[in-house]
């Protein structure tokens, strides 16, 4: 018997997302797995009840009724919990540390819920991790919705009625969210500055083109899977005074800091916000975690002395198309962890699904052990300077070089000049110029040119043909002969080592420019 | 005409040869400057044939003309076929194969020379000088013209690109070189029938150094050996230039050498080796020592594979992509699906750019070539140094058919044979896809850390077919 999945319709008022596609319903019923989705489930993100029938899923009024599993979005209220199939599985967001009772509800149905904010952040899970693609989407959107509310361009402009200069962002905390709304800035053409703890995030803010911000305290504020830890208390108060000084500087502060299973951090105070020039906008999308503005109203816009404060705690919500497309794929990538065949397997084993695993079949695991920090990808260690091509440059080597040369050239001269017939001497005058005048011409080319500046001297060293028209005597001699033979092969070089350059180069021009033909051509 | 006229009208075509090499060092005006020395020729060649008309008045005449006639017709069609036919990827070849005609050129007219002695010469001293003359010129013919067709082998593969190291090489060489010297002494003091036998003798060992030379050296070194025989025939032009006491001749022959000696030290600059150790390292497979001693082979990490839909979805995702074509573009003849790969990726608005490494392929700008002569627009085709820093924000970079120019053991082993040579940082990119035949090493025999990394990605397979079958997997 194929184990049976349960769609829900979000219960959150204002959530619009839903846990599957038709595209995810469709991998799932590859499997065989059985699909049940609620009726309307789909609505908010614009998905019709028809759409899933056709991917093979089952319409239901009540998505949990004889579920195996149930995947969701956010976590299932008490009153969700109690609907849930004795012994199901539940995927979805689950919070405990928000949500008291929940574990224990869960606990009673004997269910085994498999937390996706607690899937570890390494590199084979990405694809699973909704933290990343919500955080993401949330970024992006909370820069649209501060701008929304922002009465100027993002981008400077310069007008006939008037000039304006960039709106100034800045962005608190450079995770996942923080760097979408950095990108998301930078693109409309604002200026942007951001802060993070961790100091390896100052590379990443940087390559997006925004600047990073640095407090004067020294710490690394490096936890563990990629989140910050808890600062000490002089360090945040560093931070604070740093953001006051920003806030009478920028038009629109983002604010993206998380310490997981804590409320987040006060960062921005009632004086940071005064501070602030009327008309700024604040996102606080730490909102639902109580907020890192101290003004911040959970799920509404509050105006403060002529700012507004943005305490949107439904930012993925509002591009719930997208959200749902991106949330449902990575719970489809988590089914394939979850067996092969038509039922679902939960292997406590694996890595990936271990850390999420908050119960099984009701029972607690016992506690990992305390993992040691993972390194996250392979880098190869580059050193920072290249290893320089000394031994053929080297200052040494060089004047060595050019000292002995230029004694050898000075013995050679005089050597000539003393013995030398006069007709020898005038030649090399003329070989030493040429030479140089090649060595001044050639080093200017360009490498893409290489190839047909070879074969065109190549075909200038045919001049050679002349050397064989002076030998050619009056009667058909050996010398004359021989002298034939030279016109014959430095002539096959001359006119294919013409032609063939100017195929190349016929080449080269084509797609460049259209100019039109010359007039006559070429010879 | 006057020998005043002569001598100016010579200098008119040395200055026409002067700007062709000028311009060919731009784009823009490269295909003025191959007309500059088409003209240049076809100016120094009457000048020539005329004056040659002029000093050889009564019957005779008609005789030279008709063999000057003759030869020319027949050389220059044989070069118009040649030309013509040829197909890009054939060009290295097709070089090399002129190269050993110059030389070959050359020693002829040494011998020529030799037979039938220009009027000018008259003293003793100038007598020496002459024949010193012609020897030098026919021993660097002799050179040009077996190394070219060594060369020439090598690029076909009739001959391995494996460096053939003699024992004692070095030896050989010397006292080949010692022979050619040494045998000046009794040329000089014998008379015709025996000190021609000497000159042939001479020539033979010539030869077999230029055989030995060319033999030597690794098919990776190619680019390198291509540009130094160049060089070489111009100077046999220029030495040809002396023993005639032909001004022209000299100019043109050192602006050709001066040219390929460039060339030669701009490609070993590229690949961070001297020209001596090019020319006598014996590079390449075999010899040099890779740094599997250093115990850390394993290192490599584990190959991941990737197949055409899955890499073209990848593709159709991307912003930036650049694509790092190699040798094996070339042997597969991949370059137009390559430039239907990059048309189909623009037009859905992705950014596609091409990084030419100086030593890609076999020949210096082998690569700018073949993908000229598929079309694809000059603009888009950038040089190591613009795009190096450009590849930490390339979401995919595809790298057909190129192993050792994208070996990041040249920064960071100190061991690698290839330490120290300046390389494509393809590995910086979010993903590095490897088209390749299997995983064979590269030319210089070494192994490559980059087919091991977490980014890369191997498609294996015949270059074009891969390439088609990714271009299919877009549409």
């Amino acid at each position: 018997m194929p184990d049976l999945i349960g769609i829900p319709r979000e219960v959150l008022p204002g959530e619009k997302r839903v846990a599957a596609t038709p595209e995810t319903v469709g991998k799932l019923r590859v499997r065989n797995l059985l699909v049940q989705i609620e009726r309307g489930a789909g609505a908010g993100s614009g998905i019709s009840d028809a759409e899933y029938t056709e991917a093979g899923a089952n319409l239901v009024d009540d998505a949990y009724l004889g579920a195996n599993a149930v995947f969701k979005i956010r976590p299932p209220t008490l009153a969700e919990a109690a609907r849930l199939h004795e012994g199901a599985l539940l995927v979805s967001l689950i919070q405990p540390e928000r949500n008291p009772g929940l574990l224990e509800a869960l606990k009673g149905r004997r269910a085994t819920p498999l937390a996706l904010e607690r899937i570890p952040r390494i590199t084979r899970a990405q694809k699973m991790d909704v933290l990343s693609s919500m955080g993401n989407l949330a970024g992006y959107r909370a820069v649209i919705e501060a701008l929304g509310l922002f009465q100027g361009f993002a981008g400077g402009q310069v007008t006939a009625a008037g000039s304006s200069r960039p709106a100034r962002f800045l962005i608190i905390g450079a995770g996942v969210a923080g760097l979408a709304a950095i990108g998301a800035a930078r693109s409309m053409g604002a200026e942007v500055r951001a802060f993070d703890t961790r100091a390896a995030a100052r590379e990443q803010v940087e390559s997006l083109g925004a600047s990073f911000l640095e407090v004067a305290a020294k710490e690394s504020g490096e936890g563990q899977g990629g989140y910050a830890k808890v600062m000490s208390p002089e360090y945040i108060a560093a931070e604070m005074a740093l953001f006051r000084a920003q806030a009478s500087e920028v038009d629109v502060i983002i604010t993206t800091a998380l310490v997981p299973g804590a409320t987040a951090p006060k960062l921005v105070q009632r004086d940071a916000v005064e501070a602030m020039a009327p008309g700024s906008v604040i996102v606080d999308m730490a909102a639902e975690q109580g907020g890192n503005c101290e003004l911040t109203t959970p799920g509404a816009v509050v105006l403060h002395h002529g700012v507004q404060i943005i305490g949107y705690t439904d930012l993925p919500s509002r591009m719930a198309v997208t959200a749902s497309r991106l949330f449902s794929n990575n719970i489809a990538n988590l089914a394939q962890e979850l067996g092969k065949a038509d039922t679902l397997v939960v292997d406590p084993a694996n890595e990936v699904l271990r850390p999420a695993l908050l119960l099984v079949h009701g029972k607690e695991l016992p506690p990992l052990p305390a993992s040691p920090p993972v390194t996250e990808k392979r880098v190869l260690p580059l050193p920072s300077a290249r290893p320089a091509q000394n031994h053929l440059t080297s200052p040494t080597r060089v004047a060595w070089g050019s000292t002995v040369g230029g004694i050898v050239a000075l013995v050679v001269l005089f050597l000539l000049g003393r013995f030398a017939p006069p007709d020898f001497l005038q030649h090399s005058t003329v070989f030493v110029l040429a030479c140089f005048i090649g060595w001044q011409v050639i080093w200017s080319v360009k490498p893409a040119l290489h190839t047909p500046l070879m074969s065109v001297t190549n075909a200038i060293s045919g001049i050679i043909v002349v050397g064989g028209i002076l030998q050619i005597g009056v009667s058909a001699n050996l010398g004359t002969l021989l002298a034939g033979a030279a016109i014959l092969f430095a002539s096959i070089n001359i006119s294919g080592g013409f032609s063939v350059t100017q195929r190349m180069l016929r080449m080269f021009q084509t797609g460049a420019r259209s100019l039109p033909p010359t007039i006559g051509g070429a010879p | 005409m006057t020998g005043g006229a002569t001598i100016a009208l010579y200098l008119a075509a040395g200055v026409l040869f002067i700007r062709a090499l000028g311009g060919l060092s731009k784009q823009e005006t490269a295909i003025n400057g191959n007309i500059s020395g088409s003209l240049g020729m076809l100016l120094a060649v009457a000048v020539a044939v005329v004056g040659w008309v002029i000093q050889n008045p009564g019957e005779g005449r008609s005789t030279g003309l008709a063999i000057m006639l003759s030869a020319a017709t027949i050389g220059a069609v044989i070069g118009q076929v040649l030309a013509r036919r040829v197909e890009m990827t054939g060009v290295p070849e097709l070089v090399a194969l002129l190269h050993s005609f110059v030389g070959l050129a050359a020693v002829l007219v040494g011998v020529s020379t030799y037979l039938s002695p220009p009027e000018v010469v008259q003293t003793t001293a100038g007598r020496t000088v002459h024949l010193v003359e012609i020897w030098v010129g026919v021993a660097v013919g002799a050179l040009t013209l077996t190394g070219s067709i060594i060369a020439w082998g090598k690029l076909r593969g009739a001959i391995t690109g494996k460096p053939l190291l003699l024992p004692g090489r070095h030896l050989l060489n010397i006292a080949i070189v010692a022979g050619i010297a040494g045998l000046a002494y009794p040329f000089l003091a014998a008379a015709q029938p025996l000190a021609l036998s000497y000159l042939l003798g001479m020539s033979a060992l010539a030869g077999a150094a230029g055989v030995l030379m060319v033999m030597a050296i690794g098919g990776a070194d190619m680019p390198v050996v291509v540009s130094l025989l160049n060089s070489f025939s111009g100077w046999a032009a220029a030495a040809a230039g002396f023993m005639l006491g032909n001004d022209l001749l000299i100019v043109t022959g050192a602006l050709v050498g001066s040219s390929g000696t460039i060339l030669s030290i701009i490609m070993c600059r590229a690949m961070n080796r001297s020209m001596l150790n090019v020319v006598f390292g014996g590079f390449g497979t075999g010899d040099s020592k890779p740094s599997l001693s250093s115990g850390d082979s394993a290192d490599s990490g584990t190959i991941h594979e990737i197949t055409p839909p899955e890499l073209g979805r990848r593709l159709a995702q991307s912003k930036q992509v650049i694509i790092v074509p190699g040798y094996g573009m070339a042997v597969s003849r991949a370059q137009a699906a390559v430039k239907q790969l990059s048309t189909t990726l623009r037009e859905r608005g992705i950014t596609v750019r091409f990084a030419i490494h100086p030593v890609a392929g076999r020949l210096p700008g082998h690569m700018n070539v073949l993908l000229a002569e598929a079309g694809v627009p000059y603009k888009i085709v950038l040089e190591m140094e613009q795009i190096n820093q450009d590849f930490s924000s390339t979401d995919v970079v595809l790298v057909i058919g190129a192993n050792d120019i994208v070996n990041p053991s040249a920064l960071t082993d100190p061991s690698s044979s290839i330490y120290g040579m300046p390389v494509l940082e393809v590995w910086k990119a979010r993903m590095v896809v490897i088209l390749k035949r299997g995983m064979a090493a590269g030319y210089a025999g070494i192994d490559n850390p980059l087919f091991g990394l977490e980014n890369s990605r191997m498609l294996f397979g015949d270059a074009r077919q891969s390439v088609e079958a990714l271009v299919a997997a877009i549409h």
